[in-house]
């Protein structure tokens, strides 16, 4: 790999914890839905995954999740599962609709909805509570509009710094 | 086309961060409930403060939780612990000197339990230790009952002295089962009130203290039906009250088909078979704890008598032919169910 | 900045959003007496279960496994490891203001509601 890349792929890594951490602080609807958050931390996974491709991405989310998990939720914490089956499922499904006719607002709506899908999904394995599945229908609206103004800051992101990153 | 989606979209934007920095707002101040369990004092603490931030209600839930440990550990009669003096060491104290230095607080539960020792005719006693021991290990093995040989030889009690701070070293064998779970629970109360933290309410093992009104709604406590645990038998309410009930019914154990259950007489040395449970309503908790273990010693009428006579106490019993009992004053606590 | 949906970006808005709400409808529906009892191990809430769902639970108490079974939307204590195995005796509970509480295990189990404050016993 290019010096040039690691070093930008390094300060992606950086800014994604940062908002991640950022965003933990944040308690918006704890006492409504659990767990609801904005994920800006995606905008940068999803500009990377336009910038990238799917390999780097990949990497650079699961090291986003270990490096939050080390510094906030707890390493190997029920919390750090969560967010580890909600970014996996939500990068693959990204990268799979993006080869279709979405644009990157659909592609970001698609990965918010599968993040919030990894998520309870776990939550209902390791918390063996099947009644996390009735939040699900909400979070998929939430998703809808995270989605689309995630994936409008990512589309700017991309118009705005392509060239130094190649 | 286009222009219009766009538009649409960004008024459904603004309108969400909006709401985002609303709710932000909101959960910061929303005042919640809050509520702990403990296990101290061989009993289950239930606590709940209301209209509280979470940050407020963590601080002083440790604080509670504290304050609990604490009495825990100076009333623990089986344990000693690294730099506690507690009833263990007062009991197992093999020092020369006449009288030993305690903790304030300690001091002051005791000497709360022999002033009420005087003021209950000795029903209430806390230096009676001996003879908890001898119908613990029957209640432990679950084989028996003691004889009357065997709890009279245990009932060579030693009194409680205490002067300025200390207690005499005479190894008394102290039990402040009856009255720790009360005491504690004023006490924490207390600190709750001086710090300005009104409305709570605490389920410390039957004794149940509540602050101000919530929501302006008083507090609906049931009290347990001694015949069916899974049922209540009354309700009452109220604010700023103390709600204690004993009774035989919860911890007892079996033999040759008679129930013998944890409140012993320390005139009669067996347990009391007077009533199925008690329940006191005043606004001290401690007090409440000694009155309900007093009453429960008692014999119902010179108990109600008694109860009759105090301002701001009522009282309700539980008949062995399962009737109910109140003092006078006890229908103003009364919850009626529409 | 310009949001920019194309056609197919639409469509699975709206498919989207027809799912979540066909969602909503289904869950809620079955969701009409949604009894729940929750299971805490010292002060930490460490299960919600479904007192609708005929079932057996194991849970991790401080002496080892508690068994717990839930039938006709009522909820027990089968086994616990203790000594005197007061929880397993006492039997199923139901209404909102019952506790179960396995001091030796450090496991309380409620269920919610709040028909009461609080019970002395």
């Amino acid at each position: 790999m290019e010096i040039k890349k690691i070093i930008y792929l390094s300060m992606l890594l950086a800014i994604t914890v940062i908002l991640s951490i950022f965003e933990s602080f944040i308690p918006l609807f704890n006492g409504i839905i659990p767990g609801l958050k904005i994920g800006l931390a995606n905008i940068i996974i999803v500009y990377s995954l336009y910038i990238y491709g799917f390999k780097d991405t990949l990497f650079l989310s699961l090291l986003k999740v270990l490096l939050v998990g080390i510094l906030r939720t707890g390493l190997f914490s029920i919390g750090f599962f969560i967010s580890l089956s909600g970014s996996c499922f939500s990068i693959i499904m990204m990268y799979i609709v993006k080869k279709t006719k979405l644009s990157i607002i659909g592609v970001s709506i698609i990965g918010a909805i599968f993040h919030s899908i990894g998520q309870v999904v776990m939550a209902i394995i390791l918390l063996k509570s099947f009644n996390l599945i009735y939040y699900l229908p909400y979070l998929f609206i939430f998703s809808i509009f995270t989605g689309i103004i995630i994936g409008s800051i990512s589309k700017e992101l991309i118009k705005k710094i392509p060239k130094y990153c190649n | 086309m286009q222009e219009k989606i766009n538009k649409v979209i960004w008024i459904i934007v603004l309108l969400l961060i909006l709401s985002f920095i609303g709710l932000f707002i909101y959960n910061k101040n929303k005042k919640e409930e809050y509520t702990a369990k403990f296990f101290y004092m061989d009993t289950y603490i239930y606590v709940k403060l209301y209209d509280i931030n979470k940050e407020t209600a963590d601080k002083y839930i440790k604080e509670i939780e504290n304050i609990y440990k604490k009495y825990h550990e100076l009333t623990d009669r089986y344990n000693a612990y690294d730099n506690v003096k507690n009833i263990y060491y007062i009991k197992n104290n093999d020092s020369e000197e006449e009288y030993i230095k305690i903790d304030k607080e300690l001091y002051d539960i005791i000497e709360y339990g022999t002033y009420y020792y005087e003021k209950t005719n000795g029903l209430v006693d806390i230096s009676m230790g001996n003879i908890i021991d001898v119908w613990k290990k029957y209640r432990d093995n679950k084989n028996g009952i003691p004889t009357k040989e065997e709890l009279e030889k245990a009932n060579n009690i030693v009194k409680i002295e205490l002067k300025n701070g200390t207690i005499k070293n005479n190894h008394p064998n102290i039990d402040l089962g009856s009255i720790s779970k009360g005491y504690t629970t004023k006490i924490v109360g207390e600190y709750l009130k001086k710090n300005n933290i009104n409305k709570f309410l605490i389920n410390a093992g039957g004794n149940v203290l509540v602050g101000d009104k919530k929501q302006n709604k008083e507090y609906t406590i049931g009290i347990e039906d001694p015949n069916n645990k899974n049922d209540i038998f009354k309700i009452v309410k109220g604010d700023n009250i103390a709600v204690v009930t004993s009774g035989g019914y919860e911890r007892y154990y079996e033999y040759e088909g008679k129930k013998y259950h944890h409140i012993i007489n320390p005139k009669t040395l067996y347990p009391s078979n007077n009533m199925k449970s008690v329940t006191v309503i005043t606004s001290d908790s401690a007090l409440g704890d000694i009155l309900s273990t007093y009453l429960f010693l008692l014999d119902i009428d010179e108990g109600k008598e008694y109860i009759n006579n105090l301002d701001n106490v009522e009282a309700i019993w539980y008949t062995n032919d399962n009737k109910e009992i109140k003092s006078n004053g006890f229908d103003k606590y009364e919850y009626k169910t529409k | 900045m310009n949001i920019k949906l194309n056609k197919n970006d639409i469509l699975l808005i709206i498919v989207l959003l027809i799912i979540s709400i066909i969602c909503i409808f289904i869950l809620n529906k079955n969701d009409k007496k949604n009894k729940v009892a929750t299971v805490y191990y010292n002060n930490e809430l460490i299960k919600t279960i479904d007192l609708n769902i005929d079932k057996t639970y194991e849970i991790e108490g401080y002496n080892g496994i508690v068994k717990i079974k839930v039938k006709n939307q009522k909820i027990k204590v089968l086994e616990e490891k203790s000594p005197l195995h007061l929880c397993s005796k006492s039997g199923y509970i139901s209404k909102s203001y019952e506790t179960i509480v396995c001091l030796p295990n450090k496991i309380v189990i409620e269920i919610e509601g709040n028909d009461l404050d609080t019970v002395v016993k």
